[in-house]
């Protein structure tokens, strides 16, 4: 077996839901040694996440969690209690990147913050990813991905002109938090490991302070420059001038029509469709059709309905075109471009049983990703991580078994 | 103390987002990029947005896409079809760390640019190419831009309004999802190169990385067999209350268009509801008996939304949020651009990069969003402006690969360098009056570069 990528790096993973578990899945995928720590009893309150193999909501069946989770060892461990403690500093001195998601209170409550980790181990990387940072005015409001849609100005120009503003369905807010998580913890770490960011003090130590609202905020294009350049507020936008770079419906399901690709030719563009009365100088630059839009997209919507969505985005790309269809979940999960790249991988499980789930978004030519672990069961590794890796005997760890530490 | 990526030497051929993002993040923590382009298709970003909505004579270089893009690089202009500029291509790699690139495969092929070609020349060299699909497969040369691979991840089809066509953000949204993930490949490449010495070629694709974030409804079919049909993302499989909600608009001068306002509130827990309505103190809803759990609730959530959205609408968005918060409701008001670089938290926090322009540019100082974390331990993070087209040439050809000076000359004559755009015309943007008579914007405000220069100092122009 090739030699994966992270594998000198020794995770502790506190975190649970979406943000932190892909942030170290990211990071268990590429080989990195990932300890999972849940609470007793419960676990990863993920696991009560749908959907779930078969409807059956069953704690080790919930596919978002099976899927956040591979490659990584499991154990259970009451942060709260005094003797859990103990085992928990031996775990932060094992670790060389420590992953929380609590919010700030909590963080101080159970003593994780970085002061009082790296007091304990020098030398960590501490990730954090708050919904609002660390710091600032909204550092305790509560938030879930929708307020984070709101706040982070993603909302505000999302949806239709004469309606409710909208965010996007499921989690996308905390897995792409988790995301740059996952590349900002290996930038510090590859600081404290290559000697570039050893503190003032010495310490080789330092903390990575990720809010999920400043990862929509930083990403909106020009929104923010169109008020520091022009003082424009933006908005949603107007039905019309849905052309181009907007929904379009083909005869059946949806298309996103753009000019970019094969230049900015509009003639080869009229072409292409076969609709001749495009050639019309009302709509030969980028300026004209946004005075004409409307006029423009009374064109457009009647030539795509006479086509099948395919059909027009195979020919799309043929003539360069830059166009997007809209897949549904079957259209994705059955993709011949994803198949081809081996997306898609198969992981037994003791109890949720043998399931396809996405893969890579990247192929490395030196560390191939791998699917190789299935998600653990509840304490599945607590003999193993408290035995093995730290020494524990098994009298000790029934005792703290019946104590409900672990 | 220095800044983590202190040392590394980045080679950037990015265009539009996806590879300048992602490079932007890594000078952002003290990787060097040299990003180069060319002078005869400039990058649209230099194109589109200026300041004060005028294009002059040097629009290409007050272009608030680019500048917000592309700051803390080194701007060399380069074109990879005369030999002056592939051999300055293959010089530089032979002297960096990192080429990431965000071209088709069939244009990496043309030049001789891919992977193979480029490891001859330094053997442990991390390549990243970022396409839309991937840079194999049958779609492997299909081009793309964010807004089309949010339709074919599967994300676009659940997100929008019931019953209406899905809905695209406003923003090239996977072109981020692809770049946040292209960082990450990068930090592990150059993990492994850390300790093994190798590097190698990372193949990403913008789909494969938007589809492992929206992984639920692709999970449902492969393991359940069950297409989640196009509901849109108005409602939350399980929170009710949840959405956004009207509040008191804001009036700008007459003729000068409104500023609508909406709260956004979404409640899960028993707890949260209990804040709720200790906010409401409504009797009618707290007595009701559909409400009373929160399956009951999800059951009656169109009921329930139109009795909050009863109470909100006429209420002032900021003060309820404040209200809402205080009483653990998960709430927040959809602010705008204008609203976000005033906003109480993200000044705290430090989240704008002030950047200076230089004097020569026109443009004055101004702020740009920064990055989403922040590092304990780290030296002030660098803020300079993005770079003029051509701005690094000499420092780039003569300090940096040793090429005579006199080399700028012939290069310049070649066609391989140069500082301006070959004839491209001077773009007539659209006037922000049309803009707003098609309500394609909420409303402009005229003193603008004073509200900023009062926020964030600077000369004003």
């Amino acid at each position: 077996m090739l030699e994966k990528a992270l594998s000198s790096i020794k995770v502790l993973d506190l975190t649970h839901y979406v943000s932190g578990p892909y942030a170290t899945k990211l990071l268990a995928d590429m080989g990195a040694e990932v300890i999972k720590v849940e609470r007793p009893r419960t676990g990863d309150p993920c696991r009560n996440l749908g959907p779930f193999v078969a409807d059956n909501p069953h704690p080790e069946k919930g596919l978002l969690f099976l899927y956040l989770n591979g490659n990584k060892r499991g154990v259970t461990l009451n942060l709260k209690g005094g003797d859990g403690k103990e085992i928990l500093q031996a775990l932060l001195r094992w670790a060389d990147l420590v992953a929380v998601n609590f919010a700030p209170s909590t963080l101080e409550e159970l003593g994780l913050t970085y002061e009082e980790i790296t007091a304990v181990n020098p030398s960590a990387v501490v990730l954090s990813i708050t919904n609002f940072g660390l710091t600032g005015a909204y550092r305790d409001y509560k938030a879930w991905d929708l307020v984070e849609y709101a706040l982070s100005g993603l909302m505000y120009i999302f949806g239709a002109h004469d309606q409710a503003p909208i965010a996007h369905a499921l989690h996308q807010a905390q897995f792409r938090a988790g995301t740059l998580a996952g590349g900002a913890a290996l930038i510090a770490l590859y600081g404290s490991l290559n000697g570039a960011s050893v503190s003032a003090h010495g310490s080789r130590g330092n903390l990575v302070d990720v809010s999920v609202m400043e990862v929509l905020s930083a990403s909106l294009r020009d929104t923010v420059s169109q008020y520091t350049y022009q003082g424009v507020v933006r908005r949603r936008t107007p039905r019309f001038g849905r052309g181009l770079g907007r929904t379009v419906a083909a005869a059946d399901g949806y298309l996103i029509p753009t000019m970019t690709g094969a230049g900015t030719d509009w003639d080869i563009f009229a072409e292409f469709l076969g609709a001749p009365e495009l050639k019309n100088e009302k709509f030969a630059t980028q300026e004209d059709r946004i005075r004409n839009a409307e006029e423009l997209d009374q064109i457009i919507t009647r030539v795509f309905l006479e086509r099948t969505k395919l059909d027009l985005f195979h020919n799309a790309h043929a003539w360069r075109f830059h166009f997007g269809v809209v897949l549904t979940p079957k259209e994705v999960s059955e993709s011949e471009q994803l198949h081809d790249r081996g997306f898609f991988v198969q992981v037994d499980h003791p109890i949720a049983g043998r399931l396809t789930y996405p893969g890579a978004s990247a192929l490395y030519s030196e560390t191939p990703w791998e699917a190789m672990i299935p998600a653990p069961t509840l304490g599945q590794h607590n003999q193993e991580v408290y035995g093995k890796l730290l020494g524990y005997s098994t009298g000790d760890l029934m005792t703290l078994r019946s104590s409900g530490v672990i | 103390m220095a800044l983590p990526l202190e040392g590394i030497r980045v080679v950037e051929m990015g265009q539009l987002l996806a590879v300048p993002y992602l490079c932007k993040l890594m000078a952002d923590m003290g990787a060097e990029v040299v990003r180069f382009e060319s002078c005869t298709r400039l990058d649209p970003h230099r194109t589109t947005v200026f300041y004060d909505n005028e294009a002059d004579e040097q629009f290409y270089n007050k272009a608030a896409n680019f500048h917000d893009q592309n700051r803390n690089k080194l701007g060399l202009t380069l074109d990879l079809s005369t030999k002056g500029g592939q051999r300055m291509f293959r010089d530089l790699v032979r002297i960096s760390d990192v080429f990431c690139e965000n071209f088709t495969p069939r244009v990496m092929q043309n030049f001789q640019m891919e992977y193979q070609d480029l490891r001859h020349i330094r053997p442990d060299i991390i390549m990243l190419s970022s396409t839309g699909y991937g840079y194999s497969g049958p779609w492997g040369n299909y081009g793309a831009v964010g807004p089309t691979v949010e339709a074919s991840s599967g994300l676009m089809h659940v997100s929008g309004y019931p019953g209406s066509p899905p809905v695209l953000a406003e923003i090239p949204y996977t072109d981020f999802v692809g770049a946040e993930h292209g960082l990450f490949a990068v930090m592990a490449a150059l993990h492994y190169r850390a300790r093994t010495g190798h590097g190698q070629f990372i193949d990403l694709s913008q789909q494969a990385s938007q589809v492992a974030i929206a992984p639920e409804p692709v999970l449902d079919y492969l393991t359940n067999g069950r297409d989640t049909p196009s509901g849109g993302s108005t409602e939350h499989p399980t929170m009710a209350p949840y959405g956004a909600f009207p509040c008191q608009p804001e009036r700008q001068v007459p003729g000068r268009g409104e500023i609508d306002r909406w709260i956004a509130i979404a409640v899960k827990t028993d707890q949260e509801w209990e804040g709720l309505l200790n906010v409401m103190g409504n009797l009618a809803v707290s007595s009701d008996q559909r409400f009373a759990d929160a399956a009951s609730r999800w059951r009656h959530r169109k009921d329930l939304n139109e009795r909050v959205a009863e109470w909100t609408r006429g209420q002032d968005a900021f003060p309820l949020m404040k209200l809402l918060q205080a009483h653990g409701v998960p709430a927040g008001v959809a602010l705008t651009n204008r609203d976000m670089l005033f906003d109480p938290h993200l000044k705290e926090r430090g989240f704008f990069r002030v950047i200076k322009h230089p004097e020569m540019s026109g443009l004055p100082t101004i702020p740009y969003p920064g990055i989403p974390w922040r590092l304990r331990e780290a030296p002030p993070l660098p803020a300079h402006a993005g770079a003029s087209l051509g701005e690094h040439n000499r420092q780039i050809i003569v300090e940096l690969l040793g090429w005579p000076e006199g080399d700028l000359a012939s290069l310049q004559e070649e066609g391989a360098i140069g500082w301006e755009p070959v004839s491209y015309p001077r773009p007539n943007p659209v006037g922000l009056d049309v803009l707003l008579r098609q309500s394609r914007i909420a409303t402009y405000d005229q003193d603008f570069k004073e509200r900023i220069a009062r926020e964030y100092g600077g000369q004003k122009l």
